[in-house]
């Protein structure tokens, strides 16, 4: 049971990661990015072509990889930005599911649809308490998920930049017009969101089931962290990836829960909205 | 002459209304019958998996178009209903096909009434991502769980006559006819309204009485036991039910496809399961892998995403100005000159247009229908009400003024119910309003406007007066109530009236609605001077007219002194003065704080 709930840390972590990556995104450019995930996978399956077909090392592959899924992020941002600026965060977010749907198709059709062929970028257990072992792919994604968090939570609140994001994500027109430079800024978030994910993506998805499907949907439980801190608040969202994951490796472990866990997320995402959206609220300001 | 033509053309355009669907469901059924003889074998199969595609989109189109709410596991509820179908079957239940099939509509219903319970108060994206962590998550339990009887090869017999693909087919048709037919009529209808309502704006809907989240989760439950029934016919069709019908993917290119065909049109819903059908179908048979089909969809659904259009409206658009540009068009353009018409008309129309220079409130004056009693708001460090007081007596006409900013329509809002955090009392009748929402408070005959455009375009200017009013009215009553104010005609679209004259359109469906009291926030703002002078006439016969009282929030200082006798005056969140007309307008205090700020006219 505990060692299925550290099992599950290495999940949790990537939840977390991408917990952190949509809640950046949803404020600083007003997105709910469903291809979250799926942009990871997308530059991860480059990542593993590159390694299996074209013979590079690991490394450099995940290096391109980690390029391309910041490249199609960013691209995403582009089309976002020029056509809906000024939409509201469920329009924008409505153009992410079309993405979604383009990237898994698409990655069918130059990957197949069987599960790709990992070499693990890290493995083997980092170390052992009385019995129970850790992974370093554990330890690595909660260390890259804190650090996420931390970085991410520096640049807001203590640089320049960061002050500039804040303006940009709360008043994107009345920014423009005090000179910062709205669309740059906005599609580097969106980058540096889909290149941190398709780096964890790709140290992780050795360990998961690693199907198009079963990758891009990874966002479903990045959503579960993200709203446990409603897509505001950093820490919680690394929180609620950890325990979402710890969870679910420990429910693995009971073979009883084997069809229940599947619904961990969902039930998850459903008892927290239940919660924070107990009090009435409405749409527009007034 | 035209009052005597009215009700009959009225009657007559009711009828047609009614007769017309069922006329095209017949023809359509005819339609289905000559192809069940006439395709290919392959052909019938392939139109039978159009037939549960288009039951699909017309549900999703429900929820995504009408109700504009982002909706990912449509095969999810399909899903539902084919484990319902493939369950009743392993049981050997009473009934046979078409009433397994109509309980797994049934089923998905109360499963899309639980799904969509948490996300009652959910904006779009809330419910996005609890619709794709279901579709998720029932994709995965199904391939571990499998469809009841499918390991051991239990097939679903088809009902007696509808054994073999055509006639199956036909009984295909006929359920999508029904379904297109049921849908036609509750899009019509109260729900319909409520859907395009919602979709527009909530504090809209609320204000007029409408519960918001029973709009969504009725929005939802319709689509899910659509997508039920459409999993039931997948099971007819093939005779099995295998998880990989009803993978998450598949959910979001239908979602994808619905938005981009624009499927809350009817004719649209069943033009995209041709698309969805046909486009894998063509490229199977140019050789091109089939996954290119989903690419192009993200592709368009990108697009029509990004331009907020789809395939119906630019078709509908296209339509309908080559009609406007003929000379003769039957219905849209004998619709449209009327409303130019419409103001003009209205002098005669309007009988009890007595020219009392001064507004002559109804008699009985005792009672105060609406008493505001120490009303404070703040938001953070600005407070913007202050120990407000306010009444307003039966059948009078209150005016509230103040410069920019001094809290007006705040008022409104905490009057209105929708910022419950404000401390002091509203009495509507003597009776607190604490704790009421919005939506109970309309119902109680509390209403009001909104300085914003809160009029779902989506609606004919008739479908919008009748949800507004939320009771049974008669064409004529609807017809008199819009002409006094100068709206347009019934049939015309709202997305086809001016703003100005929209909001005109909100009051007279308020006042339809025949509340207590009746809020106007800044009712006269983009009408012209002229149509300003007719509505202060209209204003000031109301109350008489209709038996209600008004409070008016106005920054034209002519119309309030033209329609109101007693008057409150509002300055950064207090009340300046209050009392006769006369009075308050020569306060010395008032002509500072008002005049000095704003231009008089």
């Amino acid at each position: 049971m505990l060692q299925g709930a550290l099992a599950g840390l290495a999940a949790g972590g990537l939840y977390a990661v991408l917990g952190v990556c949509l809640t950046l995104m949803s404020r600083l450019v007003r997105v709910v990015n469903f291809a979250q995930a799926a942009t990871g996978m997308f530059g991860t399956y480059v990542a593993v072509w590159l390694v299996s077909d074209a013979g590079l090392p690991i490394w450099p592959a995940v290096a391109v990889g980690v390029v391309i899924g910041g490249s199609i992020s960013a691209l995403i941002g582009i089309i976002i930005g020029t056509w809906l600026p000024e939409a509201d965060t469920g329009s924008r977010s409505a153009v992410t599911v079309a993405v979604l749907l383009f990237l898994i198709s698409l990655s069918f059709i130059l990957f197949g649809n069987r599960p790709q062929p990992f070499r693990p970028v890290l493995s083997g257990p980092a170390f052992q308490v009385s019995g129970v072992v850790i992974s370093q792919v554990a330890i690595f994604t909660v260390v890259v998920a804190v650090l996420v968090a931390l970085s991410a939570h520096v640049v807001l609140t203590k640089t320049s930049v960061g002050i500039r994001l804040r303006a940009l994500s709360e008043r994107p027109t009345t920014a423009e017009l005090v000179g910062i430079p709205a669309r740059t800024l906005s599609v580097a978030v969106w980058a540096t969101t889909g290149a941190v994910g398709t780096l964890v993506v790709a140290i992780v998805a050795p360990t998961q089931s690693n199907d198009a499907t079963a990758l891009s949907m990874l966002v479903v439980p990045a959503a579960a962290a993200a709203l446990l801190g409603g897509f505001r608040r950093l820490d919680l969202a690394v929180v609620g990836g950890l325990v979402l994951g710890v969870l679910q490796g420990a429910a693995a472990q009971l073979s009883q829960l084997s069809v229940a866990r599947h619904f961990l997320p969902f039930l998850f995402i459903v008892g927290l909205l239940v919660w924070s959206q107990r009090k009435e609220v409405w749409d527009a300001a007034r | 002459m035209r009052l005597v033509d009215r009700p009959w053309t009225a009657h007559q355009v009711r009828l047609t209304r009614l007769a017309r669907p069922f006329m095209v469901a017949a023809v359509a059924i005819a339609a289905g019958l000559g192809l069940s003889a006439a395709l290919p074998g392959y052909y019938v199969y392939l139109a039978i998996s159009v037939i549960v595609a288009a039951v699909a989109l017309l549900g999703l189109g429900i929820v995504s178009g009408s109700a504009g709410m982002i909706a990912l596991c449509q095969l999810t509820f399909a899903a539902v209903g084919a484990w319902v179908v493939t369950g009743l079957n392993v049981a050997g239940a009473p009934g046979g096909f078409v009433l397994w099939l109509a309980a797994g509509g049934l089923v998905a219903g109360v499963v899309g009434l639980l799904v969509g319970l948490p996300a009652l108060r959910l904006r779009g994206v809330n419910l996005a991502v609890v619709t794709l962590g279901l579709a998720a998550a029932v994709d995965v339990a199904l391939v571990q769980v499998q469809f009841p009887g499918t390991t051991e090869g239990r097939f679903v017999d088809r009902p007696g006559p509808f054994g073999d693909d055509r006639s199956y087919f036909i009984l295909c048709v006929l359920v999508l006819a029904a379904c297109c037919l049921a849908v036609h009529f509750v899009q019509q209808g109260r729900w319909g309204s409520g859907w395009k309502s919602v979709a527009f704006s909530e504090r809209g809907t609320a204000a007029a009485g409408g519960s918001v989240s029973s709009s969504k989760l009725t929005a939802f439950a319709t689509s899910a036991t659509l997508g039920g029934i459409s999993g039931g016919l997948v099971v007819g069709q093939v005779g099995l039910a295998l998880p990989a019908s009803f993978t998450p993917i598949q959910s979001l290119a239908l979602y994808v496809l619905a938005i981009m065909a624009g499927a809350y049109l009817i004719d649209m819903a069943i033009f995209g399961a041709v698309l969805w059908v046909a486009v894998p179908e063509l490229l199977k048979r140019w050789g091109v892998p089939q996954d290119w089909g989903f690419v192009v969809f993200g592709v368009l659904g990108v697009q029509a995403l990004t331009s907020g259009t789809n395939l119906g409206m630019i078709i509908r658009t296209a339509l309908w100005r080559r009609s406007a540009s003929k000379p003769v068009a039957p219905t849209v353009s004998d619709a449209a000159p009327s409303v130019s018409d419409a103001a003009p008309s209205v002098s005669d129309a309007a009988p009890t247009s007595d020219p009392a220079p001064h507004p002559s409130p109804a008699p009985a004056r005792g009672s105060m229908v609406l008493e505001v009693d120490d009303l404070s708001m703040s938001f953070g460090h600005v407070q913007a009400l202050r120990g407000v007081q306010l009444a307003v007596p039966e059948g009078a006409v209150v005016g509230l003024i103040g410069p920019n900013g001094a809290g007006k329509s705040t008022l409104v809002d905490v009057i209105s119910g929708f910022l419950p955090r404000a401390t002091g009392t509203v009495r509507l009748d003597g009776v607190s309003m604490a704790g009421r929402s919005p939506t109970r408070r309309a119902r109680l005959g509390l209403r009001r406007t909104f300085q914003q455009d809160r009029v779902p375009p989506g609606l004919t200017v008739g479908a919008y007066v009748r949800y507004v009013a939320r009771r049974r009215l008669a064409a004529e009553d609807i017809a008199e109530v819009l002409d006094f104010f100068g709206c347009p005609p019934e049939r015309t679209r709202l997305a086809d009236v001016d703003a100005g004259r929209r909001r005109l359109v909100e009051v007279a469906g308020h006042v339809l609605a025949q509340p207590r009291i009746l809020l106007l926030d800044e009712p006269a703002a983009g009408l012209s001077h002229d149509e300003h002078l007719a509505l202060a006439q209209r204003l000031r016969q109301a109350p008489a007219r209709f038996g209600l009282s008004m409070l008016l929030i106005e920054h034209d200082l002519d119309l309030v002194r033209s329609v109101c006798d007693t008057i409150t005056v509002l300055d950064f969140g207090e009340v300046l003065a209050s009392g006769p007309q006369a009075d308050v307008l020569a306060d010395p205090a008032v002509l500072k704080a008002y005049m000095g700020e704003t231009e008089m006219l």
